[in-house]
Parts: structure tokens; sequence; C-alpha cells
């Protein structure tokens, strides 16, 4: 029997939430996609997002605010074989974790990072997260918002991601396609997910979504891809990726706006370095020698500190 | 055969090749030598040191005043004034003689004030011939020797400055005594890979040899000894080489010093060389470094690649170490294997960069918020750094819990020769892994006695974490009754160490058991302590050492008994609150006395400790503590 990527715990989001529209999105995708729950792990940071992994039928680590990057980078590199998807808030990617986020677009491990984008802190009451525009306030602020926002997609862009796209929480056709190409994708990967907050954002809501966005993909010449062999395109679908990205407003972009595939993952380049690391992970080796004791000879490693 | 020596210069000056040099020289003769390098926080130019300590047998500890200072500065003439006592020989260039203090920018504003109230006091002029002369008073020797000359009769092309490091380490050998042959093999070992720099200081050591011999500085000629194999290594040496034997394959770092020489030596050697035996039948594979973009993604990559079953750790020091808090909070409530390697240098804040210090032992204790078991072990020598790194892994692993593993400055940049590396000594206790996929695996099963729940593998089952109090497969609860059954089962796996863990890997009585004066100690200062007590002796005063190794979880039965004993406990740390002895009052209840202290960041000797004891013992107690002021 199929697997059921939904898992048995009752979920706590409050009625009409996005992340409803998420979560059948990133189950279906699994499904689509056949992938062995074994084989697939899940971890978030803090925040009504960040318990996304406990919803799901696969392992999960619903890490520390700001920190899911880092878990899951490590489980990544340790073990390359398996796919790491990164649900969390925007708060948590871009406030909290912003350092992360960053680091990990120069790293490319071979991630897929949701951004649940609601503007708000949402599992704290609403306070504005750093994608609310100046000026803007929400029902939960007690005064207009001081900040300016940042942008997901063009700060993804110019990270290093190798992989951005953004998708809506109330379009889970869309959303599971794009959901499915970025597990595929070798980079990691940034999906910037319009999530309608009912409870605390009352500007950006659904049917405000709705008259806004439209799908890049609609137009036939729009293409994303920078495939292998095709090294030469990737500055100028940067710069229309970008173009795009700064789009917002009475329209609002969704599907991919960038997917270069030539650019080598951080496992890839481990892989020139350490031997057999693809064949031979640090998940799995083997440390102790059959003897029950050290199985390395330090002496050999170590040559240059020996005296004679 | 006991010889001191200092040798100082800028930093970036060709120090370390020095003592490299003098280190090698003397192996081949046979001998032992016990170093430690003082630095600034400065790439180039700052004063910097190496004190080293060359005997027969493995000195395990430094002292003043030495017997030769080499400078290869004036400012290092100035620094060291100090350090000189009857019969230091002070080698230097005799251009250093119309140097002034005043032109001495580097040495740190304060220093030169002091030094300037020295000269004053003695009504000696502020320049190296004033400072020459007060070095004269206190019994020193100086000799002058024109170095740009002597290297000119050997090379004639290029600077000659370039060989005054080499030049001074010749003639340091030569008066030690030392032929020359062993002095131009050290040269060949040193400077390996390029020809010419052999052949170019090979003459150089000639020259320094014949300058020394017609000037009547050649020491007699000292016993040869026979030759055997050693590893010159230092505390950042050890931790790598036992973290690798220990099976780790997966390393997180944010670079500080002195943390980060483990990580890039490790770097370095990747690809890891298996023994014959077991390369037919393990699959060899390397180690994955991973240079972070700040401490608390180092804490938590290092947690994720856990997870998958890898023994993963990170190193780090104060700063770095402050930044890892919330992740090690995390790791003792998810019960993740995790090793941190702690590097202590002085604080607080960014403190004293690159000296030493051990004033993060209460927060090693503490840092975290809530209440979750965690371990804290700690070294006093480069070969209890290899085997403690290789058991902090072991217990990461058998306890599942974050282990602090603490080293000081001095014992990461302490070089010493090691004679065998002993591949038996620590096991390796790697679990089986689980053979077939487990669906909803009971990773945090309750059901278990002595606490520790059987291990969970991301990429072969299914279960959840979660910072939050979870349920047996990893589910957030909030539930009171398997919050408190969770609680106790965390805490159980530390009376479970406790039980486990042989007592000598976490406290020793070493000397005689029936002495009335025990020290107390951790770290560093535990080869310092043991040549005191042998000094002592001599005095007619019969001490041993309680050497602490472990402090959470706590070995108080036995600590109890010892200091029970006791006529007089003395407490020896490099800190200011003597934070050993609060935590082990915390334990035993026992209040120690008298503590010998030292928070100026340089290392602790062998002499300041004994006078200070001696102050002590001889007042019979009426002084409660000593603080200790060694070292420029
Ligand atoms: C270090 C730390 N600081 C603060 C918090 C409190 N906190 C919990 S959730 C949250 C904000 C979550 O906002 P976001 O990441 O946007 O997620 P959302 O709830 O909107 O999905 C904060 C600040 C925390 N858990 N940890
Ligand atoms: S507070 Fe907002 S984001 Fe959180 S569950 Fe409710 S609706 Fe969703
Ligand atoms: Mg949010």
């Amino acid at each position: 029997m199929a697997h059921n990527f939904k898992s048995d715990i009752a979920v706590d989001w409050c009625p009409g939430c996005g992340d409803f529209g998420i979560l059948t999105s990133i189950t279906q995708a699994l499904s689509e996609l056949n992938l062995d729950p074994k084989d697939v792990i899940s971890t978030s940071g803090i925040g009504c997002s960040g318990k996304t992994p406990h919803y799901l039928n696969i392992a999960g680590v619903h890490t520390l605010h700001g920190r899911s990057i880092p878990f899951a980078t490590g489980i990544k590199l340790s073990n390359p074989h398996l796919k790491v998807i990164v649900p969390g808030g925007d708060g948590d990617m871009l406030g909290i974790g912003a350092g992360h986020f960053v680091a990990e677009g120069r790293r490319n491990s071979g991630l897929t990072i949701m951004i649940f984008d609601n503007e708000v802190y949402g599992l704290t009451k609403g306070q504005a997260a750093p994608t609310m525009a100046l000026g803007e306030k929400t029902k939960s602020l007690a005064r207009a918002n001081v900040f300016t926002k940042v942008n997901p997609i063009t700060l993804a862009l110019t990270a290093g991601y190798s992989f951005v796209a953004r998708g809506f929480s109330f379009d889970m056709k869309q959303l599971k396609e794009i959901i499915k190409t970025a597990i595929l994708h070798e980079g990691s990967s940034v999906i910037d997910i319009l999530q309608p907050c009912p409870t605390y954002n009352n500007i950006n809501t659904m049917e405000w979504y709705r008259e806004r966005v439209y799908k890049l993909e609609d137009d036939k010449s729009w293409d994303p891809i920078i495939a292998p062999g095709n090294e030469a395109q990737a500055e100028e679908k940067f710069r229309k990726a970008y173009e795009k990205g700064n789009e917002w407003g009475d329209r609002i972009p969704t599907g991919i706006f960038y997917d270069n595939r030539t650019i080598p993952s951080f496992h890839k380049r481990l892989n020139e370095f350490v031997p057999n690391y693809y064949t031979n992970p640090p998940a799995t080796q083997i440390v102790t020698g059959s003897d029950g004791y050290t199985p390395v000879d330090v002496e050999a490693t170590f040559s240059e500190k020996i005296i004679h | 055969m006991d010889l001191s020596l200092t040798i100082g210069g800028p930093q970036g000056g060709g120090i370390d090749t020095s003592s490299n040099m003098i280190n090698r020289a003397f192996a081949e003769a046979g001998y032992n030598v016990f170093g430690v390098r003082e630095y600034h926080s400065n790439i180039k130019g700052r004063h910097s040191y190496n004190h080293l300590r060359v005997k027969e047998e493995r000195p395990r500890s430094l002292k003043y005043p030495v017997d030769i200072l080499v400078a290869l500065d004036p400012d290092t003439i100035f620094e060291h004034i100090e350090d000189i006592g009857e019969g230091t020989k002070i080698i230097y260039d005799k251009s250093f003689e119309t140097s002034d203090l005043a032109q001495a920018r580097l040495i740190m504003r304060d220093t030169a004030k002091r030094i300037k109230e020295t000269l004053d006091s003695a009504s000696l002029p502020n320049n190296i011939k004033g400072a020459l002369e007060l070095a004269k008073k206190k019994g020193g020797i100086p000799m002058s020797i024109p170095f740009g000359e002597v290297v000119t009769t050997a090379i004639s092309e290029g600077p000659a400055s370039r060989y005054f490091n080499t030049l001074g380490s010749a003639i340091t050998l030569s008066i030690a005594g030392l032929e020359q042959k062993f002095a131009e093999a050290a040269i060949k070992q040193v400077f390996s890979s390029k020809p010419k720099a052999v052949e170019d200081n090979v003459k150089v050591v000639a020259a320094a040899y014949n300058y020394a011999l017609e000037n009547g500085m050649a020491g007699e000629k000292l016993k040869v000894l026979p030759k055997k194999k050693r590893l010159l290594i230092t505390g950042n040496d050890g931790s790598t080489m036992g973290k690798l034997m220990g099976g780790l394959r997966f390393q997180t770092y944010y670079p500080i010093t002195p943390a980060s020489d483990e990580s890039t030596l490790m770097e370095e050697h990747e690809n890891l060389q298996y023994i014959q035996a077991e390369k037919n039948k393990l699959k060899e594979g390397g180690v994955v470094v991973v240079q972070t973009e700040d401490e608390i993604s180092a804490v938590t990559m290092a947690q994720g690649a856990a997870l998958t079953g890898s023994r993963s750790s990170t190193a780090t020091s104060g700063p770095g170490f402050s930044l890892m808090a919330e992740g090690i909070s995390f790791a003792g409530m998810d019960e993740v294997p995790l090793v941190i390697t702690v590097y202590q240098r002085g604080g607080p804040s960014t403190g004293l960069p690159t000296r030493n210090g051990q004033s993060d032992l209460l927060y090693a204790m503490f840092a975290g918020h809530g209440e979750f078991p965690r371990m804290v072990i700690s070294s006093g020598d480069v070969e209890e750094c290899v085997y403690d790194a290789m058991s902090a892994l072991n217990y990461a692993h058998r306890y599942q819990l974050p282990v602090i593993h603490l080293i000081d400055k001095n014992l990461a940049n302490t070089t010493d020769f090691v004679p065998d590396i002993d591949l038996k000594k620590v096991k390796v206790n790697q679990a089986v892994r689980p053979t077939s996929t487990r669906l909803s695996f009971k990773r945090y099963n309750l059901d278990t006695e002595n606490g520790i729940s059987e291990m969970g593998y991301f990429g072969n089952d299914v279960f959840w974490m979660t910072g939050d109090e979870h349920d047996e497969i990893g589910h957030v609860t909030e539930d009171p009754v398997v919050r408190d059954r969770q609680m106790r089962k965390r805490f159980r796996k530390l009376e479970t160490a406790l039980n486990e863990i042989p007592l000598e890997d976490m406290v020793q009585l070493l000397g005689d058991k029936k002495a009335e004066i025990t020290f107390v100690t951790w770290g560093s200062q535990k080869g310092p302590i043991l040549d005191v007590i042998e000094d002592l002796k001599k005095e007619g005063i019969n001490a041993n050492l309680l050497y602490l190794k472990m402090f959470e979880p706590f070995p108080s039965d036995f600590v109890k008994e010892v200091l029970g004993k006791a006529k007089m406990v003395i407490n020896v740390e490099s800190n200011m609150l003597a934070q050993a002895a609060r935590i082990l009052k915390l334990n035993t209840g026992i209040d120690i006395e008298h503590n010998i202290l030292k928070y100026n960041g340089r290392h602790m000797t062998e002499d300041e400790i004994l006078e200070a004891a001696k102050e002590i013992i001889k007042g019979e107690g009426k002084k409660l503590v000593e603080v200790l002021e060694n070292g420029a």
C-alpha cells in the first residue's frame, strides 16, 4: 500500500489558515514522487509553520527558532542521499535565521526551503515579520509597521540559490508541482509561499492574493531553466528572474523564477575532496575496527608529526 | 640536564620555525622538549615567544628564570627582563644595543610604562643598554653577537635578517652543547621540502657553531641519548587525532583562536589512513569538516549530522561557546550525541583572545536554559587530549547527550614529545545499526531502567524530534505525567554514567596516598603541580594531587573520601573565582580554604606554584589566596 505522508497528529492551525494548503501540497508532492518515507526528512524552526514536521509522516525535526537550515544542512551533508525539506516561517527564515538563509545560498547543499510567507509572526500573536511592507497596519499591530520589507525572491537570488520560486497556498496544484521540481533539484531551492494568516493579517488575505497572482508559466516564452552546457544563459536568466522578483502590487507573479542546474551542489564539491564520500558518507561509516578499537592508523594519517 | 629557554621575537618573524628547529635538534640527540607558545592577537609584529624546557625524561612543566633567552628583536629583551636570573645567557644581535624603549612602539603601552619604571627605579637609561645592565645586576650574561656579520660569512645574497632565527637557535644549541650534526639534521626536517633553504640554513648553522666556538660560547659536549621515535604534538593536535580515532566523521566550526587549529588540521587530514588489517574488512571513508557562518550554525549543523548516526562535534572558544547555549539545550532535551570541544582562553567577552584561562568551567556546567543532563570533562596534558576526545565521543553516543570537553589555551598550544599513541587504550563503542526501517519508532522510549532509549537514525527510521517536551515517538506533548517521566528518564542517564565510567577517568589521586597536603587542580596545571610535589618532597614536605577530570557527573564520594583525610588542601586554578572549587563544594559540601590562582593569561610555572605553596604551607595555613603573576 502506498505510504500515507500525512501523520495522525491533530493539526492545530486556525481555521482558514493558508498552512493547510501547503501541508496538502507537500504530502501530495511526496506521494507523487513516490519517495520512500525513510529517505525524506523535514526540519523546521519555531512558529505556526514550525509544526509542519509533526503533521508529515516522515522523520522530522522541529528545531529551534531560526535554526532549521543548519540542522537540515548537517543531515544532508552527513548523508547526501537523503532528501531534506525545510518548511518554516518568514520570521524564522528571514528574521532570526537570515544569516543561515544567506549562507545556505552560498553552500547550495540541496535543501528544499519553503517559506510560509504570512508577513507576520503568527505564533507570537501577529507582530510584523521581515516580509511586511513599510506603513502596513494589520489588525494585530498597535501602529503601522516602521520597517521596510525584505523581498524573499530577490534575496534568495542574490544569496546564490540555484532554484527560486513562488507559490500560493490556495493554488495547491501549482504549489505541488513546484515542490516536486524543487525536491528533484540537486542544489538548494527556495519557495516563497504566499500564505494568508486570517487570524492576524487582515490585509494580505486569500481574496487579496487571488485578485493579484498570475502564473509565470502562462507566458509560453518564460523559461527559467539553465541546463548543463547552457551556462552562458545564466546571466540573462538571472536578470530576468530578478526583474520578475521585484514585481509586487497589483500583479504578483508565481511559478519558477530561476532554475540553474549548472551550479555544483555542496555535496558534489565535498565529493572532490573527501574520499568515498558518496559511497560511504559520514552517516553510514563503520568507525569501529573488527577488534572494537579504532581502525584509523593515526601515525600514517599524521605522519608529519613523527620525529625519528 | 634541565634546560629552560625562551625564544622571542616579532609575531610572524620565525619564532615557530626556531622552536621547531630546537625541538627537532634535541630530539635527534634523544632528549625531550616541552614548550608553550605565547602570542598577541596580532598577525605581524607584536611580541611573541616560546618558552621551552629540555630534559632527558619528559618535562611536564616550565619554569623561570630561564637559562637562555634568545632575543630576535629588542622588544624581547625589554619584555623578558623579569625572566632573567643568575646565569641567564642573553643572546641578541649587537645592533639592538642602539635601541631605545621609546622606539619599541609595538610593546603594549602599559607594559612599556612598567619597563620604564623598572629601569628608572634602578637609575638606568630607558634603552637596551639599560635593560642589559639590569639583566647583569640580576646575574644575567649578555652575549652580544653581530648577527648580520655572522650570517654574511655563510650567505652572501639576500637580506641576512632572513636567517636570524636559524642563527639564534643554532647559537643556543651550541651553548647547550649539542653537536652541530644534530642542528643540521633538524634543519633538514624543518625545511624538508625546500632543498635551497636546507642548504642555506645548514651553512648558517655552521657559521653559528664556528662563531660560538671561536668566542668561547660553545658549551660542554652534551651526552647523546638513544634516539626514539616520538610524536611532536600540541593539545590541538591531540584532540584532532583523538576525535578521528574515536570515529568522528563530521566536524563544524567557525574560526576562533585557539580552537580553529583543530578543525583546520582535521581538514588537512580529511583523507584518513586505515590500519592495514582493517582495510580489507572496512570500507574506508573520510571526515567532513564544514566552516559554518557562525557558532549557532556550528552547534546545530553538527547535531543535524548526529541525527543520521555520524559521530559529530564542533570546536570553539568562549565567545563562540556563548552563542551555542540554545543549541546545547536542544541537544540535552532531544538527547543528541554531540561533542563540543571548548578551548578556554582569557575572558570575559573577547578578553585575552590568545592567552590562557580556565574561566569557562562554570559556564560549561550551566550553559543553556532549562534542566538537562550533560557531561563536562577536562584534559590536563597532550596525551589526555587524545584519549579524552575519544571518550567524549563514546560518552556522547552511549548516554545520548551533549559532552563538553574543556581544554585550556595553554594546553592547546603546548608542544610535547609523546612516545606513542595507544590505539588500544580506548574502545570505540559504535552501536550496531538496525537492519530494517522502523516506522513511528519510539526514540524516547520511557521503558528503560538506565534512562537510555535505543538510538534512532534518520535515513533508516521514522520518528520525530522537537525542542518541546515530547512523547515517546517525539511528538509535542504538554501532558504533565509524560513530562515528569521524560525529565526523570533523561536525568537517569547521568546516574548510569557515574556507575559505568571507571573512576580514574573521572578523578585521580596522584602521588603518595597518605600525604597530609593535598593539591586539587584540573587542566594544564597537572604537570607543574606534579613537579612541585617532587620539589616539596626534597624539602621534607609530603603532598599529593587530587586531579579532577570530570565535573558532570561528579565523583563526589571519592572526592569526599580523599579530602576528608587531608590535613591541608590547596586548590590551584587559572581563574579568579576558583571555579572548580565551587563545583566541588556544590557536590560535596567541602569548602577548600586555600587557593593558588592566576588570571593574567599566562601559563603557570613550576617555580611560582612552588613558592606560593610554600607560603601557604609554612604560614601554617594563615594565607588563603596566592595570586600568581609570572609571564611576559
Ligand atoms: C530564540 C527564540 N526567540 C523567540 C521565540 C519566540 N517565537 C516563537 S514563534 C516566533 C515567531 C514565528 O514567526 P514566523 O517564523 O513568521 O512563523 P509563523 O508563526 O508566522 O508561521 C517567535 C518569535 C523563540 N521560540 N525562540
Ligand atoms: S496564527 Fe495565522 S499562521 Fe498561525 S495558524 Fe493561525 S492563521 Fe495560521
Ligand atoms: Mg510568519
